[in-house]
């Protein structure tokens, strides 16, 4: 601290402080550049570089904002055409089950409608069978019968050489068949 | 050699004019005020010339300043606040780069002088006042009454005129302290680095002040930012009461 503040200050009339800042006779010189200065930065950044970064920022805002919008839109394209791709391919399965189904239920019918007449078949074939069976047994009981009574006649003539009537020989082959 | 810390601040004339008997001299004030607007003005329009949809860094910064300046306005003051945009950014520029450059070693600081942070504030509130009176009328005036009973308003208006009328001189103030002794810190352990480089076996020791001095710079950068922010942010308030009084508190 050799020299004192007020030398080194450098204003042609320095007055009492010596306290740079408090020095009044700068004063007007000072606010006059100051508002110089300011009016002008104001007009650069007002006419001049603020529309233009304001420009700047909405017109990359604008592009993003497209951008997405793009993207959104081609995404439901593609969601589209997912769409259009699947819908034939399962009504194509749908249908395809569908046919199956028909062509199972039919042969199934076709099988049981076939059963129905096997069985009518043979149960027919069987009726017939029995029914011929009992009509065969029952003249093979009456051919037994007129040959037993011959029979009975023709034994009893040569044993006893006396000739009994057809109604007592039957009589008896009845007797003897129900025995 | 002269080591006075408050050498920094003394504005001289460079190029001796007159308006009037008014002294209005080119100074290195006056000069740096000039460099100042010339950054501003390089950074703002050079950098945001080529209006690159992906912007390179000086861009980016242009671009980030003005946002950021814009997110203030519009978030202290409303979207209709807006309408003073340009001003606050002017503002907030000017004062960032001010204390910025003042950084620089062998500059002068701008917002130093408490003259320039004077006229600057009561700007503000002088805009803030012809705002509040065009947009209200003669109902701007209950800005000082707040909603309370009577007998405490008795109190609180005059509490409130008080404060109004302060606001010019704290804001002035805040800056222009900050400012002054943050370069007169710096100045002052500057003087010690030199003394004590000079003093034989002790020069070693220099070495503190100087670990010191670089610490107390990036300080300074802080407060550099955070006084512009202050003094824009406080701007924006201001004009917010003007524009809305109290309905947005």
């Amino acid at each position: 601290m050799m020299a004192e503040g007020a030398t080194t200050t450098g204003t042609e009339a320095p007055s009492g402080a010596g306290f740079p800042p408090f020095k009044t006779e700068s004063f007007p010189s000072q606010i006059f550049w100051l508002v110089v200065t300011m009016a002008f930065l104001f007009v650069v950044l007002w006419r001049f570089a603020g529309p233009r970064i304001k420009g700047t920022l909405e017109e990359r805002r604008g592009m993003i904002q497209k951008e997405i919008e793009t993207a959104q839109e081609n995404r439901r394209k593609a969601e589209a055409a997912t769409v259009a791709y699947e819908t034939p391919l399962f009504e194509a399965r749908e249908r395809a089950r569908a046919i199956n189904d028909q062509y199972r239920e039919r042969a199934a019918e076709d099988v049981k409608k076939a059963e129905a007449q096997a069985d009518a078949n043979a149960e027919r074939a069987t009726a017939d069978a029995e029914a011929r069976l009992a009509r065969i047994r029952a003249e093979a009981k009456t051919h037994i019968a007129g040959a037993a009574k011959d029979a009975a006649i023709e034994i009893v003539s040569r044993l006893t050489g006396e000739r009994i009537s057809d109604a007592e020989a039957e009589a008896a082959v009845r007797a003897a068949q129900e025995a | 050699m002269a080591i006075n810390p408050m050498e920094q601040f003394a504005v001289k004339p460079i190029v001796p004019l007159h308006i009037g008997h008014y002294d209005v001299s080119f100074t290195n004030q006056s000069l740096w005020m000039c460099i100042v607007v010339g950054a501003i003005t390089l950074f703002m329009t050079m950098a945001t010339s080529r209006r690159a949809l992906v912007p390179s860094r000086m861009q980016s910064m242009a671009e980030i300043s003005y946002e950021f300046v814009a997110n203030m306005v519009g978030g202290a003051a409303g979207e209709d606040g807006l309408r003073f945009f340009p001003f606050v950014f002017t503002i907030f520029m000017f004062v960032l780069f001010s204390n910025f450059l003042g950084l620089l070693p062998g500059s002068f600081t701008v917002t130093s002088q408490i003259i320039v942070t004077f006229t600057m504030a009561g700007f503000v509130i002088a805009m803030v006042v012809v705002t509040g009176f065009l947009k209200h009328g003669i109902g701007f005036l209950k800005l000082f009454v707040p909603k309370a009973p009577f007998l405490l308003l008795l109190l609180l208006v005059p509490i409130e005129v008080i404060s109004f009328f302060t606001r010019p001189i704290s804001l002035s103030v805040r800056l222009f302290a900050n400012m002054l002794a943050g370069h007169t810190l710096l100045k002052v352990f500057a003087s010690f680095v030199i003394a004590l480089g000079g003093a034989g076996l002790l020069a070693p020791l220099a070495a503190a002040p100087m670990f010191l001095i670089v610490a107390i710079t990036a300080l300074e950068l802080l407060v550099a930012f955070l006084q512009a922010y202050v003094f824009a942010i406080l701007t924006c308030i201001y004009l917010n009461e003007a524009l809305h009084l109290h309905d947005h508190h």
